[in-house]
């Protein structure tokens, strides 16, 4: 199953991989802020937590890349439960401040774990990220979302973003439902770091501050918060347009910067968002259906 | 014991005082728009560089170049807000947020451009103000003058603010405001007035703010509105987001929490007990130590 | 035994009494109006009910069984769905969605469920499907269902409300002012589906500030003012009430 590897000019597989990486990283902070409406603004944090966890286990236990990938997921989900046990009663901005302070807390804390290097950072880890197995998981994890979009499970987490009160009272325990809904967005950040972690090889924890997150949060606001589809096309956009602007290295952050801005002004409500493709294809077929079924009436009175 | 107590009390008391001045901008404007400013922090920063070019290159008077560099973020913030926020004003909350996140890295990167990524130095406080001397006011309990004039200086500047807010008509507009956006409009107040001069005031506070930092750290960098924004904003909420009196409150104790953290040996924790302090309140009293609770409607 | 009973049932807001030891017993099959001016403590009586806000004292009662203190998501599975008096609908999802959330607490998909869509889920969500379009037909929205819920004109999201409720399979409805803001053939409309409701054996327990709509609709009414009860019966004799009409109408001065 190595085919894919060495079809593509190490440069362009790189930025491919990098894209997956920040899919899987998106849709799992879609989960929370664009379909539950619960902002976070600590998406990196359980990224780091999967990053470091994986690293711990494939270097220093010398486990299989599979088993690093689950338990960076599974210890993501666990801290994220952890956090979102008290934080998740809280609600909107203060829910936002407090996992933005925890995501810089538990980068004060890794500075000064000599046992990952501290602020050296932790070095060596196995390249084990390929382009097929990014590409895999990247899509398990889409797969996985749209599944649940379109569930009892999903709907209830969206009928929780539109009104919290009226969702209680039509039986959702909405504490429940987004503390579940946390560990899974939470558990695929992890995923996503595991990923990142073996691709990049070395751990720092400046990597995953604040900034990282809120490049993350551009992504799904920029595709339209709450849509699958526009969270694919935000990550490759903002992963692609860095990347694109490398010709003008020094003016490259001003000009990201100032292109969110622009574009928040022109779509604020992202690039996707108010398209539904699941409901747009049901309309289509509907119209159709129904143009059939005159067609039918009209054949029987001739 | 207790000299060294007092000691970090003043430092914890003077590094307060900045993250009040840069509170105020994040606590008024919040009140008013609903808005995490994230640019807030980025003003700060310009603030610091426009006071450090006036003194350096135009060889002004620190007090004008204190002036000056407030009255440059005034209307730096009123612009901000027509260019990023205005247009977004009937958007989701979250759009706006994007938007501010965007200015601040535009901001962020653009300071990197102008004035590199190595921290550029004040010039020192005796040749711009006067020689730092430290006044023992009893057995061993030390002041500087400069801690005096950080603190002397934002102390007058709230109070002014206070003074603005409470007795001036626009003060009292912008209360309304923030009170009930929508009801104020119908009241006949011109929000978009009201909501460039919180910008504007909120803006050379945090101008103020960045000046009196360079000359107490005689160093300042492009990305040192980032930490001390998030800092301030922190100061914020913990005061009780949308309360004048909450931001000024949650600065200072926020700046001696912090200092009391380094005295105690937690120096390498020293970001982390500001938002680990943040996360005990909020878990304690969601709506901060001077916010009011809003009984939710139905 | 009475459906819903409640015994003294007080709420304090600071220092305001909203609700004052408010005793009321619903029989099944009546149709309960609550009537009383702005503020009298109407709706936070239904948010009693319902558990939005637990009681400060006093129980309610619902087929015997205490239900003050449990969370709103627990009352609803008991039998008690509820609308509310400024529509708080799904704005984003379809009509047929929201529907199908009312039907949340007779299904039990949960995540895992939903990911790996087994056929006892998949048959779940056709049942789901089915109620909810069963639900929509009776309050003749089925047309709408792929409408998003909030481009619907007023009187119909009053509907879609109800038609919510109905799919959680209540045995008693709580109506917070249905006919609020509608013009009289929707209210024509609405009183016929409510009876049909009625008949259909439930209990029905409303709000309103219509009294022409009230008196013709209702078995009993109770009347709130500054949170205490005042009085309680047969519309006729509501109507005539002294004291009523003095918390309407103002007292004379003597």
């Amino acid at each position: 199953m190595a085919f894919l590897d060495g079809l593509l000019p190490a440069y362009y597989e790189s930025i491919i991989i990098t894209v997956g990486i920040y899919i899987i990283l998106a849709l799992g902070l879609n989960l929370i802020t664009g379909v539950t409406g619960q902002l976070s603004l600590g998406h990196a944090a359980y990224m780091c937590i999967g990053a470091y966890t994986s690293a711990i286990v494939s270097m220093k236990l010398g486990l299989p890349f599979i088993v690093a990938l689950l338990c960076a997921g599974i210890v993501a989900a666990i801290f994220g439960i952890f956090i979102g046990f008290p934080v998740l009663r809280l609600t909107g901005d203060y829910l936002a401040i407090c996992t933005l302070g925890f995501g810089e807390i538990l980068k004060s804390i890794l500075f000064n774990m000599p046992y990952v290097g501290g602020a050296m950072g932790m070095a060596g880890i196995p390249p084990k990220t390929t382009l097929l197995n990014t590409i895999i998981i990247a899509l398990i994890v889409i797969i996985v979302m749209v599944r649940m979009e379109r569930s009892r499970f999903g709907r209830s987490l969206v009928a929780i973003r539109e009104d919290e009160i009226a969702a209680e009272c039509m039986g959702i325990n909405a504490f429940r439902y987004k503390l579940q809904m946390f560990a899974i967005g939470t558990f695929t950040a992890g995923l996503g770091g595991a990923l990142w972690a073996h691709k990049i090889m070395v751990l720092q924890p400046r990597d995953f501050g604040f900034m990282k997150s809120i490049e993350i949060l551009n992504m799904v606001v920029l595709g339209g918060l709450g849509s699958i589809p526009g969270t694919i096309l935000g990550a490759t956009l903002l992963t692609a347009i860095p990347e694109i602007l490398r010709f003008s290295s020094e003016y490259r952050m001003v000009i990201y910067g100032a292109l969110l801005v622009i574009m928040m002004i022109f779509r604020p409500h992202g690039l996707m968002g108010n398209t539904d493709f699941n409901k747009l294809a049901k309309r289509t077929f509907r119209v159709f259906n129904t143009n059939n079924n005159k067609d039918k009436k009209s054949g029987m009175e001739g | 014991m207790l000299s060294n107590f007092f000691v970090q009390l003043m430092n914890g008391i003077a590094l307060g005082s900045t993250y009040a001045l840069i509170a105020l901008g994040y606590t008024m404007v919040y009140g008013i728009i609903l808005l995490i400013n994230f640019a807030h922090g980025e003003i700060f920063m310009s603030g610091a560089f426009v006071g450090l070019i006036l003194v350096t290159v135009f060889h002004v008077h620190i007090i004008i170049a204190f002036l000056g560099a407030m009255l440059f973020c005034m209307i730096m913030g009123v612009i901000i807000e027509k260019i990023a926020y205005k247009p977004l004003r009937r958007s989701t909350r979250l759009a706006a947020l994007i938007s501010a996140i965007g200015v601040s890295i535009f901001l962020s990167n653009l300071a990197n451009l102008i004035f590199g990524a190595n921290p550029t130095s004040y010039p020192p406080t005796k040749e711009i103000l006067f020689p730092v001397k430290s006044f023992e006011l009893f057995a061993g309990a030390q002041v500087t003058n400069l801690q005096i004039l950080i603190i002397a200086t934002s102390a007058i500047l709230m109070i002014i603010l206070q003074y603005f807010i409470k007795n001036t008509r626009i003060g009292k507009a912008m209360r309304a405001t923030s009170q009930d956006y929508d009801t104020a409009a119908l009241m006949g107040i011109n929000v978009n007035k009201i909501i460039s001069y919180t910008f504007a005031i909120g803006s050379s506070l945090a101008a103020a703010g960045g000046v009196l930092v360079g000359i107490y750290f005689g160093v300042v960098k492009y990305n040192m509105g980032t930490l001390v924004g998030l800092k301030a904003f922190t100061a914020a909420v913990l005061g009780g987001i949308g309360s004048i009196p909450g931001a000024m409150f949650g600065g200072i104790a926020l700046g001696i929490g912090e200092m009391f953290a380094v005295a105690i040996g937690l120096s390498s924790y020293r970001d982390a007990i500001a938002f680990g302090i943040l996360i005990i309140v909020l878990l304690v009293k969601p709506t901060g130590l001077f916010g009011t609770e809003i009984q939710k409607k139905v | 035994m009475p459906l819903l009973e409640l015994n003294e049932v007080t709420i304090k807001f600071g220092g305001l009494i909203a609700v004052d030891s408010v005793d009321l017993t619903i029989e099944k099959g009546e149709i309960q109006a609550l009537i009383g001016p702005n503020g009298a403590g109407k709706s936070t009586v239904f948010n009693l009910v319902t558990g939005i806000y637990p009681p400060t004292s006093g129980t309610i009662s619902f087929k015997g069984q205490a239900i003050n203190g449990k969370k709103p998501y627990n009352i609803t599975r008991l039998g008690i769905a509820r609308t509310f008096q400024n529509i708080r609908l799904f704005n984003e999802l379809t009509v047929l969605d929201n529907v199908k959330i009312g039907r949340h607490c007779r299904s039990k998909a949960g995540a895992f469920g939903g990911i790996i869509q087994p056929p006892s889920v998949k048959r779940e969500e056709k049942e789901i499907e089915q109620k909810a379009l069963e639900c929509l037909r009776l309050m003749d929205l089925d047309d709408k269902a792929e409408e998003l819920a909030k481009n619907l004109p007023y009187g119909e999201q009053r509907r879609l409300e109800i038609a919510r409720a109905m799919a959680s399979e209540p045995e008693i409805l709580l109506l917070d002012e249905p006919a609020a803001g509608m013009n009289p053939q929707e209210k024509t409309v609405l009183v016929e589906k409510i009876k049909k409701i009625r008949e259909m054996g439930l209990t029905i327990f409303l709000v309103e500030h219509d009294m022409k709509f009230v008196m013709g609709i209702s078995d009993r009414v109770a009347v709130l003012d500054y949170g205490k009860k005042i009085a309680d019966g047969p519309p006729d004799a509501v109507q005539k009430n002294p004291e009523v009409i003095a918390a309407y109408l103002g007292k004379e001065v003597v």
